[in-house]
């Protein structure tokens, strides 16, 4: 498999990078780090031992070109426009009030409240895109909440990790116009193949909701005290859906019939939430400022990332381990399908210490072109892969969702309970990664039928 | 059911990692470094608004008086990238860099602090002096040329916009040397006093 020595150098620097993440150093300078410890190291080689194994200062330098590119690149101007908008619609109090509105909607149904978060994360699936954020915005809404209403905590946890894990997925995700920028294919076909997977996933989390609790009544009792439902609530409910709604499909319709690119509608997106923000009377000065800063800092941490990894995937690249990982792939007896599930795989084990973010900068370049030698459709790819992600991040016991989870539960609800909370909810993932690999045309229809094959 | 104004706050500052920033002894010099490039960061961070408004301004141009104009778009990201490269220096200081700490947080104070010394001296600052040994002259090629863009109605200055990747770094490499100081004030005389977390 190992062509050329250098490649021993790719292996190092890779497992050197998967040992030393464990120390908890930030993961964007271990990035960057090691890529100039492993150049100095080759230098060493070359200089002493007259061995050349393909990167010296000079090639490792490239990096200051690359992380220019990243400057440059016009597409991911949208990301921090819809982290913006997604902070703002946190700020404005739209989930708060949609919480209360269609917590008394649903309330008489068993399980009502369940449904009502996942409503709620499907709506406001724009929200940061950060897990840690939409996990912990849903616990803090969703949780006291369920558990007043008598509740199975375990229940209220999984339904909370899970929705909140829903939002990567969900257009307009941060992670999908970043993924498509990885791997080169249009933002706008990239939302539509996400569209009908994340709903059909927010579906089945309700469906499974509505079905355990008519069997368990226990898990999730009608509030008895439920108010009748009026034609006020029922305005109410309209006037806290609509323009969060209607601002969410403004900026996907735009993008999707094409008449804006993905930066513009983001920059619609983020005026439409400041605007909804101010027209609900929410909007300061120091709220502004909140926003501006919060965006900084969401923002620079994704850019951090994305400087380590270029430089750490420059220097890889220079050892020739893209070409270790294409000749390890299409080595796979397998076919495209089982080189799929190969990748989908060490995906999977690989979200349980790293974040979508690195996940996504270091895999997905290298692997692109292995695929697109396979005629694999690389938008059901990216379906698959982020479906995969969000799995990985609500597995126990490492899974990233059920820490955030943990670190704002309030007592009394214990690790054991999230674990078993969340076991349906992969489940419920797992049959929606079969469905989509079986079935390709979920992801695939709808961008094929908007732009013609 | 409201939440509390800072409970919104937390949630959105993506800063949910629990770290040591109160653990770490403060002194002057590190807290002028500190103070100094918050307050840099402060001010940039209103470029997303700026940023927001010629967006906004291009949209409007384009629909509404179809007009294209490539000045605005490379203004776009010349926003951006000013924006988020100086955030690089802004988000360090508060610590809300991305880390792994699944086993971070089980080690004692003194094990925490020898690994973010070492992480500081053998990892972060080596990278951060490569970029700005490599981005000088980059930046300087730009400045003596007076390169400016490449279409016809494009911005020009050039060298403005690599030279905030210099500045971005060695405002990184500030922080750094701060952060620095403070790991090894902790670690010759313990936690700082004041900090909740002294006792762990």
């Amino acid at each position: 498999m190992i062509t050329d020595p250098s490649q021993y150098m790719a292996i190092a620097l890779f497992v050197s990078f998967i040992a030393l993440i464990f120390t908890g150093y930030p993961v964007a300078w271990l990035m960057g780090g090691l890529a100039v410890a492993f150049t100095a190291i080759s230098m060493i080689f070359d200089t002493y031992l007259g061995i050349y194994v393909g990167v010296d200062w000079g090639y490792s330098s490239i990096v200051v070109g690359r992380i220019y590119a990243v400057m440059n690149n016009w597409v991911l101007v949208a990301l921090p426009m819809f982290v913006f908008m997604g902070i703002m619609m946190d700020k404005s109090g739209i989930a708060e009030d949609l919480m209360t509105d269609l917590a008394k909607l649903f309330g008489r149904v068993r399980g009502g409240l369940g449904i009502t978060v996942v409503v709620i994360g499907v709506l406001l699936a724009a929200s940061t895109g950060i897990i840690g954020a939409s996990v912990v915005l849903l616990a803090i809404l969703g949780i006291p909440l369920m558990l007043k209403h008598n509740y199975d905590a375990a229940l209220a946890c999984g339904v909370v990790c899970a929705t909140g894990t829903l939002g990567i997925l969900i257009p307009p995700s941060i992670m999908l116009v970043l993924m498509a920028d990885q791997i080169n294919i249009s933002v706008g076909d990239l939302f539509m193949g996400a569209m009908m997977p994340g709903l059909m996933l927010g579906l089945l989390y309700g469906l499974f909701i509505l079905v355990y609790a008519w069997l368990r009544p226990s898990v999730a009792p009608a509030p008895k005290d439920a108010e009748p439902v009026r034609l006020g609530l029922v305005l109410n409910v309209l006037k806290s859906t609509i323009p969060p709604t209607l601002l969410i499909v403004a900026v996907l319709g735009s993008i999707f019939m094409g008449i804006a690119t993905p930066t513009e509608a983001s920059g619609v997106g983020a005026l439409g939430a400041t605007l909804l923000a101010i027209l609900r009377g929410r909007l300061t000065i120091a709220g502004l400022r909140d926003v501006l800063q919060g965006t900084m800092r969401t923002t620079s941490y994704i850019f951090a990332l994305f400087v380590g990894a270029t430089a750490f995937a420059l220097v890889l690249r220079g050892f020739g381990g893209d070409e270790l990982i294409e000749s390890a792939l299409t080595s796979l007896p397998f076919g495209p399908g089982g080189v799929v599930i190969v990748i989908l795989g060490v995906t999977f084990l690989l979200g349980f210490v790293l974040d979508w973010i690195e996940i996504t900068l270091i895999l997905l370049p290298l692997i692109a072109p292995v695929l697109v030698d396979m005629d694999v459709n690389l938008v059901w790819f990216a379906v698959l892969f982020a479906v995969t992600l969000q799995t990985s991040f609500i597995t126990p016991p490492v899974g990233f969702a059920l820490f955030y989870m943990k670190g704002v539960a309030p007592k009394g609800v214990t690790t054991t309970t999230i674990y078993r909370g969340i076991i349906p909810f992969m489940i419920i993932q797992l049959i929606a990664v079969g469905m989509i690999f079986f079935v390709p045309s979920l992801a695939t229809w709808l961008p094929a039928v908007a732009y013609g094959p | 059911m409201r939440i509390e104004e800072e409970q919104i706050g937390s949630v959105t500052a993506a800063d949910l990692h629990p770290h040591d920033d109160e653990v770490l002894r403060d002194n002057r010099l590190s807290r002028a470094i500190d103070k100094v490039v918050g307050k840099i960061g402060d001010a940039f961070s209103w470029l997303w608004l700026v940023l927001l408004s010629v967006i906004i301004g291009n949209v409007i141009l384009r629909y509404v008086f179809e007009r294209g104009m490539i000045e605005l778009e490379e203004l776009q990201w010349y926003l951006y990238s000013a924006a988020w490269l100086v955030g690089l220096s802004y988000t360090f200081i508060s610590d809300g860099h991305v880390r792994v700490d699944v086993l971070q947080e089980r080690l004692s104070l003194r094990a925490r602090m020898v690994l973010e010394f070492l992480g500081l001296i053998l990892l972060f600052m080596p990278f951060v002096l490569f970029v700005i040994i490599y981005a000088i002259p980059f930046v300087e090629l730009s400045w003596q040329t007076n390169e400016s863009s490449t279409s016809a109605n494009g911005l020009p200055a050039r060298w403005l916009i690599k030279g905030c990747l210099l500045f971005s770094f060695v405002l990184l490499m500030l922080v750094g040397f701060s952060r620095l100081m403070r790991v090894l004030a902790t670690l010759r005389y313990g936690a700082a006093p004041t900090a909740e977390g002294a006792k762990r």
